[in-house]
C-alpha cells in the first residue's frame, strides 16, 4: 500500500530546514524559488493530510494553496523545534477551519443530489467498498469538533505519534490523547448508527 | 465489530487515492501566481504610499518652517469647534488685511478710561490658557498653547505684559512690558494685540499724544477691522 505521508519521508528529510538556514531566510524574503522548492518536497504530505482532514479533493487543493502562499509570512514563527513538514501541517491545521466548512457544505450539496463524486471507480468491489468506507468515515468526522477531528486524522489516519500531533496542534500530549479518545468513541457510535448502506 | 469497522474505515481514508500529477502541478502554478501577485501588490503599495508619505513629510516640514502648519491647524481646530472663536491672530490680520476678521464686541467706553470694565484681553486663546484666572480661560486647549509657545519664542514677554496689563492693572509696568515684547518681536505673532494694549497703557498714563499716534493705525484700518471701532471710539473720546 502506498501511504503518501510516509513514502515521502526521505524526500522531506532531505529538504528539512532550521531557522537560520538559507532556505528559511529565502522563504522569509518570499522568494518564489524557495517556496517552489518547499512545495516540491512537501506538497504530497500536505495534500494528503488536507484531503484526509477535509474529505474533499477540491477543498484540499485550496488548503494546500493557502498553506504555501502564507508560508513566507508564517515561516517567521518557525523556531526549528519541529521539522519543516510538521510546521507545514500545523499551518494547514490553522487554516483548516474555513476550508472544512466549505468541504462540509459541498459534501452536503453533493449527497443531496446523490452525487458521491465517484465518477472514476477503477476497481470493482474492493475499490467500491474502500471508497464507501472512506466516505462514511468522512461524514462521521463532519460531526466532530475540529480539534477532535484533527487529532483523529493526525494520530489514526496519518499514524503520527501523539507527541508529533501535539506539536502540530500546539497542545499538550495529554489533551491530544483525550481528544483522540473522545473522537474515536463518537466515530464508533456514528459508524454503528449509520452502518453500511 | 464497530472497532473493526472504524479501523477499516480509517485504513480506507488513509489509502485515499493520490491526487493526479496534473492537479498538483496546477496548484503549484496557483501558488506561484499567488506569490507573484502578493509581491506585485506589495511593490505597488510601496510605490503608491512612499511618494504620498514623502510629500506629507515635505509639506509638514515646510509648513512647520514657514508657520503655515500652525495657522492651518488653528483654522482646522476652529472649523471643527475644538477651539472657541478667538480674536484674530496677528499674522492673519497683517497678511490678510483685505479679509476682515471677526470683530470683537464694540466697547464704546474703553477699558483704560474705566478700568473696572476693561475690554476683553486681546490675547488669543492660547494666551488665556496660560493664565487660567484671566477673562478667557475656557478658550485655550493646552495643545494649542504649546503650539503657540513653539511658534513664538517671545511669548513669555507677551505673557508678562499681559499679566501687568490685565491682572495687575499697572499701566506703567504694562507699557514697559509691551515695549519689551514689541522690540523683541516687532512682527511677532501677537504684535497687533501688543500695539493696541500699549496704546491703552499710554491712554491710562495720560500720555495722550503718544496714545493718539498709537491708536491711529488701528482707527485707519492698518490692521483690518481689528480694534478699528474701539480705536476710533477712543480717539473720539480723547479729542483733538
Amino acid at each position: 500500500m502506498t501511504i503518501l505521508g510516509i513514502t515521502m519521508t526521505e524526500q522531506a528529510l532531505a529538504c528539512d530546514a532550521e531557522p537560520g538556514d538559507e532556505l528559511v531566510l529565502r522563504l522569509q524574503r518570499a522568494e518564489p524559488s524557495a517556496v517552489a522548492e518547499v512545495y516540491d518536497a512537501h506538497h504530497v504530505a500536505v495534500r494528503a493530510f488536507a484531503k484526509r482532514l477535509l474529505g474533499d479533493a477540491a477543498s484540499a487543493e485550496d488548503l494546500v494553496h493557502e498553506v504555501f502562499v502564507s508560508l513566507p509570512n508564517a515561516v517567521r514563527r518557525f523556531r526549528g523545534d519541529s521539522a519543516l513538514r510538521t510546521f507545514l501541517i500545523s499551518i494547514a491545521v490553522n487554516h483548516a477551519r474555513h476550508y472544512l466548512r466549505a468541504a462540509q457544505r459541498r459534501r452536503r450539496a453533493l449527497s443531496a443530489y446523490g452525487d458521491t463524486n465517484d465518477h472514476e471507480s477503477r476497481d470493482p468491489e474492493h475499490e467500491a467498498r474502500r471508497k464507501e468506507l472512506a466516505e462514511l468515515l468522512t461524514r462521521a468526522l463532519d460531526k466532530l469538533p475540529i480539534e477532535q477531528r484533527v487529532a483523529f486524522v493526525l494520530c489514526e489516519v496519518e499514524e503520527r505519534t501523539s507527541r508529533e500531533a501535539a506539536e502540530i496542534v500546539g497542545a499538550p500530549e495529554a489533551t491530544l490523547r483525550t481528544r483522540l479518545f473522545h473522537a474515536k468513541k463518537k466515530l464508533r457510535l456514528a459508524l454503528e448508527t449509520e452502518g453500511l448502506r | 465489530m464497530s472497532k473493526d469497522l472504524l479501523g477499516e474505515a480509517t485504513r480506507a481514508l488513509r489509502e485515499t487515492e493520490p491526487v493526479s500529477e496534473f492537479e498538483a502541478r496546477a496548484t503549484r502554478t496557483r501558488v506561484m501566481t499567488g506569490l507573484h501577485q502578493t509581491r506585485v501588490r506589495r511593490r505597488t503599495r510601496w510605490a503608491f504610499l512612499l511618494p504620498i508619505a514623502a510629500s506629507f513629510v515635505a509639506v509638514s516640514a515646510w509648513g512647520a518652517a514657514s508657520g503655515q502648519a500652525r495657522a492651518t491647524l488653528d483654522r482646522l481646530e476652529r472649523f471643527v469647534g475644538l477651539t472657541a472663536r478667538t480674536p484674530n491672530r496677528a499674522t492673519g490680520i497683517a497678511r490678510k488685511s483685505a479679509a476682515p476678521p471677526a470683530l470683537p464686541a464694540p466697547s464704546p467706553e474703553p477699558a483704560v478710561l474705566a478700568p473696572s470694565r476693561d475690554p476683553e484681553p486681546p490675547s488669543p486663546a492660547p494666551i488665556a490658557g496660560l493664565q487660567p484666572q484671566a477673562s478667557q480661560p475656557s478658550n485655550s486647549p493646552s495643545a494649542s498653547a504649546a503650539r503657540v509657545e513653539r511658534a513664538d519664542p517671545n511669548l513669555s514677554l507677551y505673557r508678562v505684559a499681559h499679566a501687568a496689563h490685565f491682572i495687575d492693572r499697572d499701566p506703567a509696568r504694562a507699557l514697559a512690558a509691551w515695549d519689551a515684547y514689541l522690540s523683541a518681536a516687532p512682527n511677532g505673532e501677537f504684535a497687533p494685540e501688543a500695539r493696541y494694549n500699549r496704546a491703552l497703557s499710554l491712554v491710562r498714563l495720560g500720555r495722550v499724544t503718544e496714545a493718539k499716534s498709537a491708536l491711529e493705525p488701528f482707527a485707519n484700518g492698518a490692521y483690518g477691522a481689528y480694534r478699528k471701532a474701539e480705536a476710533t471710539a477712543l480717539l473720539e473720546r480723547i479729542g483733538p
